[in-house]
């Protein structure tokens, strides 16, 4: 289209005024990307700390209780849980390990867990007769993945041991299990305290006893996972209600790191709508004066034959421009920026890493946002080269 | 004389003729109403009329009204007439959308403003070409004509700045001949200019009229120069009461 063509050629020709608005426009801008991506980059490395230890999201009853098996399948179904597992009474937690090659053998405590536990390591399936040991254990017994150890149990009052052999399929990271540990799925756990509880369990060769058939599960305990740091408050306070038991969680710390981000955001949002502010201000009147200081131009255009409408596209066209340059200006210095501070400022941020992040997402949802105040701010410049009286050439002598 | 159109370009075009008759405008400011009224003008293709009056009659405003440039006050009649096609009113467009009025005025008229009116960040060729190009008239050939019959060929890849007076004068007149227009409307086209850059230009004028059809509109305080080339003239008649000034103009051209 011709005008669009006319308006780059002025632009060229009247590249300081375009200097200044891009300088206007990165002036806002890039300082305020700064600002954005260094509270993204500490917030998601605090974030980050957090969640690398599956500890934080982590809730656990308080006491003894009884809850049944409907109770658990009910919290199981709730979308805000990760993953959730049914502990045993904490008298039968601590067993035998055994290494029959090496003929070694350590006391160790047995966590209930499963498929989908984060304390595991991704991809590990823990169900059937499968187990995680945590690494003093391992080191201790010399056990590697895909070992073979026994599980064994001796009560007061039963003559034989229980005697579980079991498969390691994974050795734990150090961060998330200590002392001598092993993660066995709930169903080894049940099996441990039926054998305490008197049961015959003639599949692991124990043939005194109640018959198993008669046990109706209790569980002491309940542990679970919530599925986001944001829902975790809430997950525990839902617990406590639907339970009626109290519970231990690493809430406040969680809440205290969410709420430095909100009121991080509060503030960079408040920063940002003032600086929006100001340069919707500064370009509004950039844009008009232009218009105004160009009438001359834009009116015998007007007189050659180009509508209004057409006209209008001449200061739009140089304020989308003068956006464009703006907006990859500000990203490139951000990203220099960025740069400097994580060589300045970097430690504690993971290798990889920039201390200042914005992700394309938020990087598009910017240059919208500012490509819209943008034409906006252009909107009323726009109108005034749709109104100028193509005559005023020939009546005024400009 | 004038060099004949390029050969065979298509873009030739016939003029055309302005039937105008009780068409008026109204200015008001603290001090004066003032009113312009044009009778039964009659603009036949090929002429070349003077406006002549003084001061403040009005001439501008005349050339306004005619050029769509200012919207009249109910005209009697207002009409395009080219050949045997449909008469083209031009009150109606003022009625209709602005891309109609803009595209006719564009397509018919040329403007010469006194002061040239000149985009700075185009050469001498791009501005004279800008007419055809918006109209859609593009025609090399009959620019580098243009160029040449003005004189200005020599700073034809030049931009207005670097220009002379006359020169970015001589440079309007062909912006306003690049696109064929049926009609011309000059604002005191050789007020800027030499003797014999003045001559040229009337002399260019005519020879357009003659040989294309073109009518040419044309204010101008260089009586002489009209009264040389015995082009007719059109005056302005005014009436002043109190504060009311009336000025009129009617006739066959």
């Amino acid at each position: 289209m011709i005008v669009i063509g006319l308006a780059l050629r002025d632009l060229v020709r009247d590249r300081f005024f375009f200097i200044c608005n891009v300088a206007v426009v990165v002036g806002m801008l890039a300082p305020l990307l700064v600002l954005f991506g260094v509270k993204n980059g500490v917030y998601e490395a605090l974030i980050g700390e957090l969640l690398s230890n599956p500890a934080t999201m982590q809730i656990d009853t308080l006491g003894n209780n009884g809850f049944d098996a409907d109770q658990i399948d009910a919290i199981r179904g709730w979308d805000d849980v990760a993953f959730i597992t049914p502990k045993v009474r904490s008298q039968f937690d601590y067993v035998n390990v055994y290494v029959p090659e090496a003929r070694a053998m350590r006391d160790a405590l047995v966590i209930p867990s499963g498929t989908g536990d984060p304390t595991l390591p991704e991809g590990v399936l823990l169900e059937g007769f499968k187990v995680a040991v945590s690494p003093q254990l391992a080191e201790q017994l010399n056990l590697e993945t895909g070992g073979h150890i026994q599980l064994i149990t001796q009560a007061e009052n039963r003559n034989r041991q229980l005697v579980l052999k079991v498969e390691v399929v994974a050795v734990l990271k150090p961060s998330v299990a200590s002392g001598n540990t092993v993660l066995a799925p709930y169903a080894l756990l049940d099996l441990i305290e039926a054998f305490y509880d008197a049961y015959a369990l003639p599949d692991y060769g124990i043939l005194e006893g109640r018959p198993l058939s008669e046990r109706v599960s209790s569980y002491e305990g309940i542990r679970l996972y919530g599925a986001s740091l944001e829902g975790l408050a809430a997950l525990q306070t839902r617990l406590e209600s639907f339970l009626a038991v109290g519970t231990r969680a690493r809430t406040r710390e969680v809440e205290a790191l969410l709420g430095l981000g909100h009121n991080l955001n509060l503030a960079l949002a408040l920063v940002t709508s003032l600086a929006t502010a100001g340069l919707f201000a500064a370009l509004v009147f950039s844009f008009w004066t232009d218009v105004m200081r160009k009438r001359a131009t834009l009116a015998s255009i007007a007189l050659l034959g180009v509508p209004p409408s057409r006209l209008a596209l001449f200061p739009l066209i140089q304020g989308v421009t003068a956006a464009l340059c703006g907006l990859a200006l500000s990203f490139a210095l951000y990203g220099l920026a960025a740069r400097v501070a994580t060589h300045l400022f970097g430690t504690g941020i993971p290798d990889g890493k920039q201390i200042a992040q914005i992700a394309p997402m938020q990087a598009a949802l910017i240059s919208v946002g500012v490509l819209g105040v943008i034409v906006l701010a252009v909107l009323a410049a726009a109108r005034s080269a749709q109104r100028l009286d193509p005559a005023s050439v020939l009546r005024e002598g400009m | 004389m004038m060099a004949s159109a390029p050969g065979g370009t298509g873009t030739k075009r016939n003029g055309g003729s302005l039937q105008v008759d009780h068409v008026t405008t109204m200015m008001r400011d603290a001090d004066r109403t003032f009113c312009l009224e044009i009778r039964n003008l009659h603009m036949e293709p090929g002429r070349v009329v003077a406006l002549s009056g003084p001061s403040g009659s009005g001439k501008t405003l005349v050339l306004e009204l005619l050029g769509l440039l200012r919207r009249p006050d109910q005209p009697a009649q207002f009409q395009f007439l080219q050949g045997r096609a449909k008469p083209i009113d031009l009150a109606a467009l003022w009625r209709n959308s602005g891309s109609a009025l803009a595209a006719t005025r564009g397509s018919i008229f040329g403007f010469v403003p006194q002061s040239g009116g000149l985009l700075p960040f185009l050469t001498v060729a791009e501005n004279i070409s800008l007419t055809q190009r918006i109209s859609g008239r593009e025609d090399a050939s009959w620019v580098t004509m243009l160029l040449e019959r003005l004189g200005i060929a020599a700073v034809r890849d030049l931009r207005p700045g670097a220009l002379s007076i006359g020169q970015r004068q001589r440079t309007a007149i062909a912006r306003a001949l690049a696109h064929r227009p049926a009609f011309i409307f000059a604002d005191e086209p050789t007020a800027a200019l030499d003797p014999d850059a003045s001559e040229a230009v009337i002399r260019l004028f005519l020879d357009l009229a003659q040989e294309n059809g073109c009518g040419v509109f044309l204010s101008s305080h260089d009586l002489d120069l009209v009264q040389r080339h015995e082009i007719p003239r059109l005056s302005m008649q005014i009436d002043s009461i109190g504060g009311a000034v009336t000025s009129r103009l009617e006739g066959v051209a």
